[in-house]
């Protein structure tokens, strides 16, 4: 029984020992890795408990805040609201069947005031946000790049960061009257220098990179450059920039509505909720109408920050498995 | 390696000085008056230890580098200083790069395609989508690669693959002479005979020029036919190759060439490094100047060593 | 071997990472024996799993690191089971010492060149205060820093390049390890500092009486140093000899490809003979030789099955099918014959 096996296998053994076909293609394919930069991003980014706890809780919030003027009941937030029985406006009510967070003190429904009042501050802080954002990554990658303006914008750039912020703000909000566009304004012409010193950094650093002079010795235009090879590598910090400066735009706006240079009171906001708040808090029965715009401020507040760290984290390569 | 047509001059170095700026507002003279001339067809190396102003110069001729004195003529034109557009674009067109580390000199965050084409976008805008693509493919089949690759990330790929990414960038262009600033240093050991062979194949098959800037002198002498010695942004000797290897004369050349380690371990273990001591020139009563000692054969050096160099090879 | 008298003896290691989710084996399971007071060069490519193998010896693999299976004995001690910090306290820096490629990265850039090589004397060899000052610049002294009383004061960022290395020479040898193991020392130098930091090693190892260990690609360090040669790919050791019957006689297809690929070698006008192709892919299971697929003259065998380790002399060992004695002879590529015929002359 052994001796053929034994033959069986030296024979097959004797035909493997034969010259195999040479594919040089096959040699070519053997290094390939599947590290994909975003995929690996959003893996880590998912994987924190947090981010998804906030990323859930923000998206609900943002659904609901522009989705609430369309679900059936809901009443008006400018409208004071009477009580037909007696003829008298609603005033204070506390929170109950009837006015889901109440009223304030001229008979306003405090429930869609508030998702209204939330809904005009993100919309400050998104347009603020894309404003600076623009502006900044503009300003940032001419000074930067261009190394004959570097001097110039240089010092452009430490005269405006002299100027304190509060005061600009305070003057601008001041000279024009107080509107939703007033708000944007002043709060973009502000914002938009840490953006911009930023990526002149980044920029500074990636400039004289092996790929940027191949691409300078290919004749591409220092614009090309600045858009393909440099900003993309920007991305992921001009993105947590940006998530930080929302809950900052409506930080200022509830301080520039408490010292009286705010939206008009016709216009709900969150800094004017909270300063109607603010007013009566000492009673402690109408504390609800400081509590509930306060907790909402905070919610989008924390979570953008969370967010936003946790893009950052997860967006750096370093950070990846 | 290559047949030199009818000694063209493609490129030349007129005393050419590149000075950098540094903090404190000194300034660092990277290269001090260099001088040599390119001929169609060759490959010109340059060799020299870290600082010595190599890559500086290979820099400046793409224009990527000011210079601060002298000057280079692309077939009798100055391409240094400022330049007209016109020029500018036969100087993208004509004169390209391959760099040193394949994994800095490509966008990590742009496709194959769009890394290799990137040229094209800037000097061939009449070419339409289709007869880009076609080019692409034919570039990386050029140099070993596989079309299918376009589509894919750089960091999918190998430091030799990369490589080659970056010569099909240049050689898409059609150049005529393709500055390498060190293309095989930092590739592993085995990849650089890939890399080199396909550097041949392709000068022969397209008539390029090369010049070919390391710090190796034993790869130089494999694929040059002229080598210029850089030390401390003074070029001290230029000769033909193998005349180089039989006849070293300046004392940085001799130093460097009994520096190079050899594959075989008699012949390692028995040699013995010379080390270069500036000091032993004496430049008290005449300073060196660049002279031809034997036909074709420069060095820098002033009367006394000349006359030296002619006693012991004479 | 299994010699009792070898310093190092590592069988069957295999390492593993974590990436990503996937297991990459990047040791497949290597075999090594270091003999007391000689020189081992460990020759590969990136990717070959060289300053893997070395770290583990030291217990420096990364935190996604682990030795699954193999062992690793240093004067007959185990080394591939330690796990913590305080397990390898002993043997790191202290009886295994290493030198890594970058100088700047080695050093710490805020403390003072003398006070980082007294740390280590102050660690390993209990010295403090006047005898660790004094100890430290005798080791720069050593390793040939001039005026070393005043460089002891000074910071890496003040040292060129050669020197820097010097230092961390310095410091790696302070404590008179049993082993020292250099990682690519001079590959980040030029070649007129590359001899003499070579040489150095070289005294330091005759005064010190130490094993060294060289890692590197390039193979004229290797022709300088090393008594003995390992050749590695992909994670295992593929041929081992020492020097004169790896450079003159190799025998495993791929030393062929190294050696006949270096342009030293090379005729000008003839093209470099060159391995095409990229190393193996090792996050995927390896069937038969990692080298089959970049080689023209693979057997079918070499698909199918692992080659085992041959013996061509008792120091001389390749991992190839083509040892066996049913494969087909094969002639090694011109340069290495050639190699083999200037040495052969010289000898007679």
């Amino acid at each position: 029984m052994k001796a053929p096996d034994q033959a069986a296998t030296l024979a097959a053994d004797a035909a493997l020992f034969e010259f195999a076909d040479y594919d040089a293609g096959e040699g070519e394919r053997g290094g390939y890795s599947n590290y994909s930069y975003w995929k690996s991003t959003t893996k880590m980014f998912l994987a924190k408990k947090t981010s998804l706890f906030f990323l859930v809780l923000l998206g609900a919030l943002l659904f609901f805040t522009f989705v609430q003027p369309f679900v059936p009941g809901q009443r008006s937030p400018t409208t004071i609201f009477q009580d037909p029985a007696t003829g008298m406006q609603f005033r204070n009510v506390t929170p109950g069947a009837q006015f889901w967070f109440g009223t304030n003190s001229i008979g306003q429904d405090l429930w869609s005031r508030i998702w209204s009042g939330t809904r005009t501050s993100l919309l400050i802080g998104l347009t603020v946000g894309l404003a600076e954002m623009l502006i900044g990554i503009a300003f940032g990658a001419v000074w930067g790049y261009v190394r004959r303006l570097d001097r110039v914008m240089t010092e452009i750039y430490n005269v405006l960061d002299n100027i304190p912020t509060t005061v600009l703000l305070m003057l601008l909000a001041y000279i024009m009257r107080p509107s939703f566009k007033t708000m944007v304004f002043a709060m973009c012409a502000v914002g938009w220098l840490g953006l911009a010193r930023f990526v002149r950094n980044q920029i500074v650093i990636i400039r004289d990179r092996e790929y940027n002079l191949a691409s300078r010795c290919l004749g591409t235009p220092a614009r090309r450059i600045v858009l393909r090879n440099i900003l993309p590598y920007l991305v992921s910090v001009i993105m947590l920039q940006t998530a930080l400066s929302i809950p900052g735009t409506i930080g200022w706006e509830v301080f520039l509505t408490y010292i009286g240079l705010g939206l008009p009171v016709q216009i709900p906001s969150l800094g004017n909720l909270v300063n109607e708040g603010r007013m009566i808090m000492m009673s402690p029965e109408l504390r609800y109408q400081l509590i509930f715009p306060t907790v909402i401020t905070s919610l989008i507040t924390i979570s953008f920050y969370v967010l936003g760290n946790s893009f950052s984290d997860a967006s750096d390569p370093r950070n990846h498995v | 390696m290559s047949a030199v047509a009818a000694e063209e001059i493609l490129l030349e170095l007129r005393d050419l000085s590149i000075d950098f700026k540094l903090k404190g507002g000194e300034t660092l003279r990277a290269v001090k008056g260099a001088s040599f001339a390119i001929k169609k067809g060759e490959t010109f190396g340059l060799v020299g230890e870290s600082g010595s102003g190599k890559t500086t110069i290979g820099r400046a001729i793409v224009r990527i580098n000011e210079a601060s004195g002298g000057e280079i003529l692309w077939k009798g034109r100055r391409i240094t200083g400022r330049i007209d557009r016109e020029l500018d674009l036969e100087v993208v067109r004509k004169i390209q790069m391959i760099f040193q580390d394949p994994m800095a000199s490509l966008n990590e965050r742009a496709k194959v395609d769009y890394i290799v084409a990137e040229g094209l976008y800037n000097v061939r805008r009449d070419l339409g989508e289709a007869e880009r693509q076609a080019l692409v493919e034919k570039a990386l089949l050029e140099v070993g690669l596989l079309p299918e690759f376009a589509s894919r990330f750089p960091h999918e790929f190998s430091g030799g693959q990369r490589q080659r990414i970056g010569i099909a960038r240049a050689l898409i262009m059609e150049p005529e002479l393709v500055v390498c600033d060190e293309p095989i240093s930092a590739l592993d050991v085995s990849i650089r005979a890939q890399v080199l062979n396909l550097l041949s194949t392709l000068q022969r098959d397209k008539g390029l020029t090369y010049l070919f800037i390391a710090h190796d002198l034993s790869v130089v002498r494999f694929i040059t036919d002229r080598i210029a010695v850089i030390c401390k942004g003074d070029i001290v000797e230029l000769a033909e190759t193998e005349e180089l290897f039989a006849r070293p004369l300046h004392a940085y050349t001799r130093s460097l060439l009994s520096a190079i380690p050899v594959p075989d371990p008699r012949v390692e273990r028995a040699r013995v490094p010379i080390a270069y001591d500036p000091s032993l020139h004496d430049y008290s009563r005449q300073g060196p100047i660049w002279r031809e000692v034997f036909p074709g054969h420069y060095v820098l050096a002033n009367e006394a060593e000349a006359a030296g160099f002619g006693r012991e090879f004479g | 071997m299994g010699n009792e008298t070898n310093i190092l003896e590592v069988r069957d290691l295999v390492i593993r990472f974590s990436l990503r989710g996937r297991n990459l084996t990047a040791i497949r399971g290597a075999s090594l024996s270091l003999a007391e007071g000689e020189t081992l060069a460990i020759v590969g490519e990136s990717g070959s799993g060289k300053s893997v193998l070395v770290k583990s010896f030291i217990g420096m693999l990364d935190q996604n690191g682990r030795v699954d299976a193999g062992s690793i004995l240093f004067e007959g001690a185990e080394l591939a089971g330690r796990k913590t910090e305080e397990d390898w306290l002993p043997i790191r820096g202290r009886k295994i010492s290493m030198v890594f490629q970058d100088p700047m990265t080695s050093l710490n850039p805020l403390l003072k060149v003398g006070r980082q090589i007294e740390e280590v004397l102050e660690l390993h060899r209990g010295l403090s205060g006047k005898a660790a000052s004094l100890a430290a610049v005798e080791m720069l002294d050593r390793v040939g820093i001039i005026d070393p009383q005043r460089r002891a004061g000074q910071y890496p960022h003040e040292f060129s390049g050669g020197m820097r290395q010097r230092v961390v020479i310095a410091m790696a040898v302070a404590c008179q390890p049993r082993i020292l193991i250099c990682d690519e020392p001079t590959t980040a130098l030029d070649v007129t500092i590359q001899a003499q930091i070579l040489g150095l090693i070289k005294a330091l190892q005759r005064d010190f009486a130490f094993t060294t260990i060289y890692i590197t690609h390039d193979l004229g360090v290797v022709a300088n140093v090393a008594d003995r040669v390992a050749v590695m790919y992909a994670g295992k050791i593929v041929e081992t000899g020492t020097a004169e019957e790896v450079f003159y006689d190799p025998r495993h297809p791929y030393t062929w490809a190294l050696l006949s690929s270096l342009p030293q070698l090379g005729v000008k006008g003839h093209p470099l003979y060159s391995i095409s192709g990229t190393p193996p892919n090792l996050f995927r299971e390896i069937k038969g030789d990692a080298f089959a697929p970049r080689n023209p003259k693979a057997l079918k065998i070499d698909f199918e099955r692992e080659p085992p380790m041959f013996e061509v002399s008792p120091t001389h060992r390749a991992a190839t099918w083509l040892l066996d004695p049913r494969a087909p002879r094969l002639q090694p590529p011109e340069a290495i014959r050639a190699l083999r015929a200037k040495y052969l002359e010289a000898e007679a």
